[in-house]
């Protein structure tokens, strides 16, 4: 272990035994529950590795991006690093104090006041009485909740609830942090805030590891990464560009070849999709869409012929269970397409994209004069994350309604 | 400054260290923290609860062991009655809330790393606090029976803490075996309530080892609480409380072998609950 290094994790694995209640039978009790069980159903347990043989060494005061795509492994390496979940084999040393935040607020109890929450909030995550004295001031002031302190946290709102949280954790000074996405609450400018103070506190030679979907926050904040997909190393820990690159190209590999080998499509064939590709405000290539966050498709396409003139495209997106939410057509809002060749980038932006968290389904169609060119019904998955959408921290669940709705009220 | 390392690997196991629960000791102070200030808030009689409940089990159990044994002296077989169950309800609640204490606070250890017995020390905590306000009721009792008091009082405090450590060690046992078995939150309770009628609570030992056969005497010791309920009567009256000194080495014992299985199987499988919870 060079001197330079905190962590180093050597063939770190982890499995997980689906249907696990009939695995371990070392007790009397476990042993005859056991067997009234297997009575009824003789339940094979399958094995799971969420991990396997993950290696690599970090340096004092790197911040690294943990990137992929859902579960790929990052929670359950997280989890074994914070030492919440044993690995099932390999090694990690680790020198310096390790605090982990893989949530905002937990321990946060509704009836305690902001106050008390503070006290017992800072103590889960490992801060002692003395340092939580100390950095009281700060805390109330970075969450700016002065005038509540005394107030029960379930009267907050859910916007000064989350800042209270983040402002606990925010002020931890271990030597290791571990920070799962927790950045994803809260509005903008409060995220801003927190990516500023986990800069500052990378700046004072402090280590982290950190773990988002959010290219752009992974870019601006970490500067190596490491890529995991099915459990194991996709991509080692190297520069965050590097990684992001190569994150990103196979996040559309793997769309690409859904869309472009589908047999089941009907029309002319002229034009025709290759795939849809949906990237974020800042043109960074996205899994899914969020709730609120401005949002574009770029679609690919191939062409049987040089150029293609009047054509119109249209994307209906259905939720799950098939009802209609609405349509992008590029010939309703404006007119078709004059004439597109193979060098055209087709884009279709959405402002504040309005559905609500869920999984939706699109179909796809091209026409040129009304003759259809290449029509995929469920060409893909749209996935939205649920968003701020208002700004205010503050959200509709899913089974309350699908869309939001930009609305001001006033009072006169 | 030396930099803490930390090891973590497949098959190093936690054993008991007082020396981590000290560091974790503001966490302990804050989850007890917590726990007692959520149990009284919003109740409009507050901590007055503490009271009422253990004086209202004074009075009806306290009748009803008059009318069985038929002593001529009611009025100290209501104070003993008394003594005998604030100690049961201490070693019962804290049983009940040690073996509930792990499932209920999954929501912590899932999310950051600490020595998890300061979950169910913490519970204890609140217990106690609950049992001192309830010693009230015995302080009265004894200035209004005018009782005499024997110098045998000072070791009360260490039946106190027996009956804190049978209620730990059978509870951690519980605890490991409720994470993965929810039954245990059905079988504790019946436990609690069988109990008190095979330990001398409502009635003296002696009232029912003259009853039991002969075979029978050594079930009736290897119940902890015989000992703690037994010595604490000592602490508080003198005289014949404890029946039988054998007995009462053996029931003393068995708390202790208790405690150390509970303190065992706990950190057998700390490392998985939160796989299994």
């Amino acid at each position: 272990m060079g001197s330079n290094t905190v962590i180093k994790a050597e063939g770190i694995s982890k499995k997980y035994l689906l249907n696990q209640s009939s695995t371990k039978s070392d007790t009397l009790y476990g042993n005859f529950i056991n067997a009234f069980k297997n009575l009824g159903s003789s339940s094979p347990t399958k094995e799971f590795w969420a991990l396997n043989d993950v290696s690599f060494e970090i340096g004092r005061g790197d911040r690294i991006g943990i990137i992929g795509r859902n579960g790929a492994g990052k929670s359950t390496l997280l989890k074994i690093l914070s030492r919440i979940t044993p690995p099932t084999k390999g090694r990690i040393e680790i020198t310096g104090r390790v605090a982990s935040l893989l949530e905002v607020g937990t321990g946060f109890h509704g009836d305690l006041s902001g106050k008390e929450n503070i006290y017992l909030n800072g103590s889960i995550l490992g801060m002692s009485k003395r340092e939580i004295d100390s950095k009281f001031e700060e805390i109330v002031e970075f969450a700016e909740v002065k005038d509540f302190l005394d107030t029960p946290v379930k009267r907050y709102s859910s916007g000064m609830y989350v800042r209270l949280a983040f402002a606990v954790a925010a002020h931890l000074e271990p030597e290791i942090l571990i920070v799962d996405e927790v950045l994803a609450v809260g509005d903008a400018a409060f995220q801003k805030k927190c990516i500023g103070k986990m800069k500052d506190v990378s700046n004072s030679g402090r280590t982290i590891l950190f773990v988002s979907h959010h290219m752009a926050s992974i870019q601006s904040l970490c500067n190596k990464a490491l890529v995991l997909k099915n459990g194991a190393i996709d991509f080692p820990l190297s520069d965050t560009d590097a990684c992001l690159k190569h994150y990103l190209k196979d996040v559309i590999n793997q769309s690409k070849s859904e869309i472009a080998l589908r047999t089941d499509r009907k029309g002319e064939g002229n034009f025709r999709f290759r795939n849809i590709i949906l990237k974020d405000k800042a043109g960074y290539v996205i899994n899914a869409a969020q709730t609120g966050a401005d949002l574009t498709l770029q679609i690919e396409f191939d062409l049987q012929i040089e150029n293609i003139t009047n054509l119109a495209l249209a994307i209906t997106i259905y939720s799950d269970e098939g009802r209609e939410m609405f349509t992008l057509a590029n010939h309703i809002t404006k007119e078709p397409f004059g004439n597109v060749s193979r060098k055209n980038v087709i884009q279709c932006h959405v402002k504040q994209f309005p559905l609500n968290n869920g999984s939706y389904l699109c179909n796809i169609i091209a026409y040129k004069d009304s003759v259809i060119q290449d029509y995929v019904l469920e060409a893909f998955h749209l996935e939205v994350e649920q968003g701020d959408f208002y700004g205010t921290g503050k959200a509709i669940t899913t089974n309350q309604a699908c869309f939001l709705v930009n609305n001001e009220w006033e009072l006169k | 400054m030396n930099p803490e390392k930390t090891i973590i690997d497949a098959d190093s196991s936690s054993f008991f260290s007082l020396k981590e629960i000290l560091r974790y000791k503001n966490l302990l102070n804050n989850l007890a923290r917590r726990d007692f200030l959520v149990r009284y808030k919003q109740a409009f009689a507050g901590i007055l609860w503490a009271l009422i409940k253990p004086l209202i089990n004074i009075l009806v159990f306290g009748y009803i062991s008059v009318k069985i044994s038929g002593t001529s002296n009611a009025s100290v077989n209501f104070i003993y009655v008394a003594s005998a169950l604030l100690l049961w309800q201490l070693f019962a609640s804290v049983l009940n809330d040690v073996s509930n204490s792990i499932i209920g606070n999954a929501n912590l250890f899932s999310k950051v790393f600490f020595p998890k017995i300061i979950i169910p020390l913490s519970t204890i905590m609140v217990c106690l606090v609950d049992f001192f306000i309830s010693l009230v009721i015995l302080v009265v009792l004894f200035i209004i029976s005018g009782q005499p008091l024997h110098w045998q009082i000072v070791l009360a405090p260490l039946f106190i803490v027996l009956a804190v450590i049978n209620g730990l060690g059978i509870g951690l046992y519980m605890a490991t075996i409720n994470v993965k078995y929810r039954d245990v939150k059905f079988i504790v309770p019946v436990m609690v309530q069988f109990g008190m009628y095979v330990t001398p609570v409502i009635l003296s030992s002696a009232y029912y080892l003259e009853r039991l056969p002969k075979w029978a005497h050594w079930i009736f010791c290897l119940n902890p609480m015989m000992g703690a309920i037994d010595g604490f009567k000592y602490c508080l009256f003198g005289g014949d409380a404890i029946y039988n000194t054998t007995y009462f080495i053996i029931s003393l014992s068995v708390s202790f072998l208790f405690l150390i299985i509970g303190i065992r199987y706990f950190y057998k499988f700390e490392r998985d609950f939160v796989d299994y919870i």
